[in-house]
């Protein structure tokens, strides 16, 4: 046995799981997206059997691009998802990993507080925030903006200030069902579960931060505005590019929050759309799914460019 | 940290109520489950009833009733577990083979596997869905289901494994096989005894992670191995009129898993960051 037979084979069982995993489906992907193939179809019962004399060539590709309505909207709609929940969580994260990057009391308690949401399952995170928080009439939403319309009603009955605020419109709550506010609803509640992801990577990093450094600026003179800016922020420059990645690979298959908030209201992300053409057309959302594999690849290679080499030290 | 804090008397006071203001607003959320899942649904939608009402036990009692939660949680368990096991049982020969006899491609080979965890899901449902029921007639069993959760989390196991195991001094392995210790010994006596933190963190980030898998557990199974994460979503839509033992089903998902979660922030942070960030 040569000095390297037993590492490869220790390696072995991995590597062909995960070859597997990858190749078969995806090789199926790649072939139902060059033939016709519908789950029912009375008209040309043939199609619904996988089959090479089904060719279609690019055909379900040209279908997806220009003639289903939606896809430029899931593209548009999964990017617009993705990049505001990666500011907000961001500009958030780095706020708070600040805050809590002192010592007081309680410290401890405050982080097992703040890190919490990022355990919830995603589904009771979706049909929690939708129901129970965001709910224009039952919800915490519906029942705060009630309570706001009574305090109001309230008011008017008072002498002189009364005519003020009985010039003040009934505050209607917003619904988060319709296809663009249950956009924002989705960013909301993946932002409050991600947000803590960001806090503990930007905290795990600001405690690697070099003191001393920024206790010779404040000899210097330097304020604290200039010393985050020039000192903590490019420390913080790897750790941000990470989260910004991981999350994007993340959330560009966002599906369970999208499926329990959005259904049918026609708010639709690229996985979703696929789910959609998977209940019948099965050639468009193999098509669909090439095309998110592609987008998923141009995030990867940034990410392995950016953050893949320093992981090796 | 000293001189940075010495800002003004202010700040010490207001910075750390902020914080304390903050991760109480985070944490609300889950607290506002917890509470209403002690009232009953009429109720869960009043607001004169927001904090007065009588507190009562009923959901959690009428769990098996209402959702048939044991049936969901017990597949739960039982494929969150074999699948972290299973993912153990190949990732560690696999790590320990990377981390202490790596070959040219060892870079590769670890880049390239964290590349499939980026593989859209919703790409490759059909096949799947295709393959599991009418090739395999595996569809909708628990097999299945810690098969997949083994997959997708191999990667993230082998990353973290081997962020642990490069941490522990060569010499030591190299001094094992002087003393003629075979490579099996050499990982459980050597290796796993050393690593033990590392790999019981592993594991656990893994179990968290297959609790709460959502993609696959919902489109590969209908009843025989649904899990949590399928009930909760096979209740998307209350309509409000089931507030109280909707949480009380929430609560009992995820409370096991948040609470598992407070053990192992920091390893959080190297399983998600594969080790880039310490």
């Amino acid at each position: 046995m040569s000095k390297r037979t037993l590492p490869r084979l220790l390696q072995t069982p991995a590597v062909v799981l995960l070859l597997l995993w990858m190749l078969i489906p995806l090789g199926m992907t790649l072939y139902f997206s060059f033939i016709r193939y519908v789950l029912n179809s009375l008209r040309r019962p043939e199609w619904t059997t996988p089959s090479l004399s089904n060719w279609r060539g690019f055909g379900n590709y040209e279908y997806v691009l220009f003639s289903a309505k939606d896809f430029w909207f899931a593209v548009q709609n999964s990017l617009f998802i993705v990049v505001s929940i990666l500011v907000l969580t961001v500009v958030l994260g780095l706020a708070l990993a600040m805050l809590v990057n002192r010592s007081f009391p309680g410290r401890g308690i405050v982080r097992v507080l703040l890190i919490s949401p990022f355990f919830v399952m995603p589904a009771v995170n979706a049909v929690l925030w939708i129901n129970m928080i965001l709910d224009p009439v039952l919800g915490l939403n519906g029942l705060a903006v009630e309570g706001l319309n009574g305090m109001i009603q309230g008011l008017r009955d008072f002498p002189v200030l009364g005519a003020f605020f009985s010039m003040w419109p009934e505050i209607v709550p917003i619904s988060f069902r319709a296809t663009q506010t249950s956009a924002y609803a989705v960013i909301i509640m993946v932002t409050w579960q991600w947000t803590p992801f960001a806090v503990l990577i930007f905290m795990t990093s600001l405690q690697s931060e070099d003191e001393q450094q920024k206790e010779a600026a404040i000899l210097d003179g330097a304020n604290a505005w200039s010393r985050f800016r020039n000192l903590t922020v490019p420390h913080l420059a790897r750790p941000i590019a990470i989260v910004v990645m991981i999350q994007s690979i993340f959330h560009l298959s966002l599906y369970a929050e999208i499926e329990i908030v959005s259904r049918g209201n026609g708010n639709k992300n690229l996985p979703y759309l696929i789910g959609e053409f998977t209940s019948n057309n099965i050639g468009a959302a193999s098509a669909t799914g090439i095309f998110a594999v592609i987008l998923a690849n141009i995030v990867a290679i940034f990410l392995l460019r950016m953050v893949g080499k320093s992981m090796m030290d | 940290m000293a001189a940075v804090a010495q800002t003004s008397r202010f700040g010490n006071v207001f910075w750390p109520v902020l914080a304390w203001v903050v991760a109480l607003i985070f944490f609300f959320p889950i607290f506002w489950m917890v509470f209403t899942s002690f009232k009953t649904d009429a109720d869960a939608v009043k607001p004169e009833f927001l904090f007065s009402f009588t507190p009562t036990l009923e959901n959690y009692t009428n769990m098996t009733e209402n959702y048939d939660y044991w049936r969901f949680a017990i597949n739960s368990v039982i494929t969150s577990t074999f699948a972290t096991a299973f993912a153990l049982f190949v990732g560690v020969p696999a790590a320990y083979a990377m981390a202490f006899d790596p070959s040219r491609h060892t870079k590769d080979v670890l880049v390239w596997m964290l590349s499939t965890k980026m593989l859209p899901a919703a790409a490759v449902l059909y096949p799947m869905t295709f393959l599991t029921k009418n090739f395999l007639g595996i569809f909708d069993t628990h097999f299945l289901i810690i098969l997949v959760l083994c997959l997708i989390n191999l990667p993230i196991v082998i990353w973290m494994l081997f962020t642990y195991f490069k941490e522990i001094p060569k010499e030591i392995i190299e001094a094992g096989k002087m003393d003629g210790v075979s490579t099996w010994g050499e990982i459980k006596d050597i290796l796993i005894p050393l690593a033990w933190g590392g790999v019981a963190s592993t594991a656990l980030l893994c179990f968290i992670f297959c609790w709460n898998e959502a993609y696959w557990t919902v489109r590969l199974t209908t009843t025989e191995a649904a899990t949590l994460s399928k009930l909760i979503e096979g209740n998307r839509a209350p309509e409000g009129l089931f507030f109280g033992r909707l949480s009380a089903v929430s609560t009992a998902a995820v409370g096991p898993i948040v609470i598992l979660g407070w053990f192992c922030q920091k390893q959080l942070v190297r399983g998600l960051t594969f080790g880039a960030v310490k």
